[in-house]
């Protein structure tokens, strides 16, 4: 083991976190010129980026809208983002190599009340600009053969679908490396300071080795420890960890082309290239202390949820009762307190800026090309106002004012 | 050559279960899996890109060993997909598995 202080290196960017947002950031910003390097504390793709179920939807999820109408109204200002990440993910199909599928999405319904949510959906929908129909107990059954008959409706998106999480960030990160950008991982960031031009990070890396890095500008793309990367920089942002889990079960002949998602309950299916269901939607997992007793790092999947988001898939497509379940796993997602993204420079902390929220994968390409562009220019040709840490600058005017 | 240990070991009869409509020989107490590779039956499934696959784990946690059994499942009628690992053979029964 070595120990030690190594001389600092400049950039005009540093990006904390090597998940999707990080390393798409990293060929955005290298692209347009910038020296850029990623600092990512594990591996690329390790965490949240690697381990959803690849889900493409572009409909208002189910947690945006179970807690009422009028919160819904306001989670759907996600939408205009979801319109965006829609048409990146188009471009992106002949540009990544991950296994990208668009073939369409459906949120089911199974009751008088399922539709009245469509319904409400539906016209969040429409006032916000994404296309989607609603179809009949008939039409889903043409549409969608496998689902069950309990089904008396579904929304559908044309363009909803999946990429594999294995694939798209490291990708990314491929890219990124071939347009100069530097990756580091197994380096976890110490500390963070404003000073001189711009921002100085501390990182101490896995062998204990300590690296000093200068840049111009930061970007937190730490996703669900954006809110402990923010602390750093003497600031807070309002986005939380939480662990959720994910299943797969064995190969099976083309049966579900579409995302099947679930009007009132967390639910996603989906059929792979290789044949395999992924399910997933939101069901939780816990956390358990392995360094401290709050420790919001690892999580352990819960068998009664397993259960029951199993269930509630065998359920809507019952052709899925016959196979196994191959494996199951926890990962852990940041969710921000209003349930918006955190998107734009920290104004109490000029050169500080942030792209973390919830559904990163979806929308963590748009994320990152918005991003770079405002870092990069100083402005964005798409409006992500609505998106700002600035709605948080009642919590960071006391933080920014107590830095010395 | 026997894959099976011979010396020292008593058997009960054989008996002889289907894989594909071939008959091999197996002894009552070993799993399909066992039965399978003794009759130099590696390859259990195929990938995406139809190569052989066999039993990586051989206790039940890997499920490269999914096989089809269409009879002789002790506790269900219906033919179903099971570990070979995991599954132990009966008389007569038919396993399918991609040629």
């Amino acid at each position: 083991m070595t120990s030690g202080r190594a001389a600092a290196h400049h950039y005009d960017v540093a990006i904390v976190g090597g998940g999707l947002v990080g390393c798409a950031a990293a060929g955005y910003l290298a692209s347009a010129g910038a020296s850029v390097v990623v600092i990512e504390q594990g591996d690329l793709n390790r965490e949240a980026s690697g381990r959803n179920a690849g889900s493409l939807h572009f409909q208002l999820e189910y947690r945006l809208v179970r807690h009422g109408n009028a919160l819904a109204a306001q989670f759907a200002q996600i939408i205009p983002l979801t319109l965006l990440a829609m048409q990146d993910w188009q471009k992106l199909g002949t540009e990544l190599d991950a296994e990208l599928e668009m073939h369409g999405g459906l949120i089911v319904a199974e009751s008088a009340t399922d539709m009245e949510r469509l319904e409400m959906r539906q016209a969040l929908h429409s006032e916000w600009g994404l296309e989607t129909r609603l179809l009949s107990a008939s039409e889903v059954k043409k549409l969608a053969p496998y689902l069950a008959d309990s089904v008396v409706g579904a929304s559908f998106c044309v363009n909803e679908g999946h990429a594999n999480p294995r694939l798209v960030t490291l990708a990314f990160a491929e890219r990124a490396a071939s347009l100069g950008a530097e990756l580091r991982s197994g380096g976890r960031v110490t500390a963070i300071a404003a000073g001189g031009r711009g921002w100085q990070l501390t990182v101490q890396s896995r062998d204990g080795l300590v690296h000093e890095f200068e840049c111009g500008k930061v970007l937190n793309a730490a996703g669900a420890w954006a809110g402990e990367i923010a602390a750093m920089a003497h600031l807070h942002l309002p986005i939380f960890p939480v662990p959720l889990t994910m299943n797969v079960l064995e190969r099976h002949a083309p049966l579900i082309p579409h995302l099947v998602q679930h009007a009132s309950e967390p639910l996603t299916v989906k059929q792979v290239s290789d044949g395999n269901i992924l399910i997933g939607g939101g069901w939780p997992s816990r956390f358990v202390a392995k360094r401290s007793s709050n420790d919001y790092r690892h999580a352990e999947v819960l068998p009664a949820n397993v259960l029951g988001n199993l269930q509630l898939a065998a359920r809507l497509v019952p052709a899925l009762r016959h196979l196994h379940l191959l494996r199951t796993w926890a990962g852990i997602t940041g969710i921000t307190t209003d349930q918006m993204p955190l998107l734009g420079e920290v104004p109490e902390a000029p050169g500080f800026f942030v792209a973390a929220g919830g559904a990163a994968f979806t929308l963590g390409p748009t994320f990152a090309r918005l991003i770079s562009e405002q870092m990069t220019t100083g402005s964005c040709s798409q409006p992500i106002d609505l998106y700002s840490p600035a709605r948080f600058s009642h919590i960071n005017h006391f933080m920014s004012a107590g830095r010395v | 050559v026997s894959k099976r240990i011979v010396q020292g070991v008593t058997r009960e009869t054989p008996i002889s279960i289907a894989v594909n409509d071939r008959d091999i020989c197996a002894y009552p107490g070993e799993s399909v899996a066992t039965a399978l590779l003794a009759a130099g039956i590696t390859g259990f499934s195929r990938d995406r890109r139809g190569r052989s696959r066999g039993p990586f784990c051989n206790m039940g946690v890997c499920y490269d060993c999914l096989v089809l059994i269409e009879y002789g499942l002790e506790h269900r009628a219906e033919p179903a997909r099971v570990r070979a690992c995991l599954t132990r053979v009966q008389a007569g029964m038919r396993v399918r598995i991609p040629e």
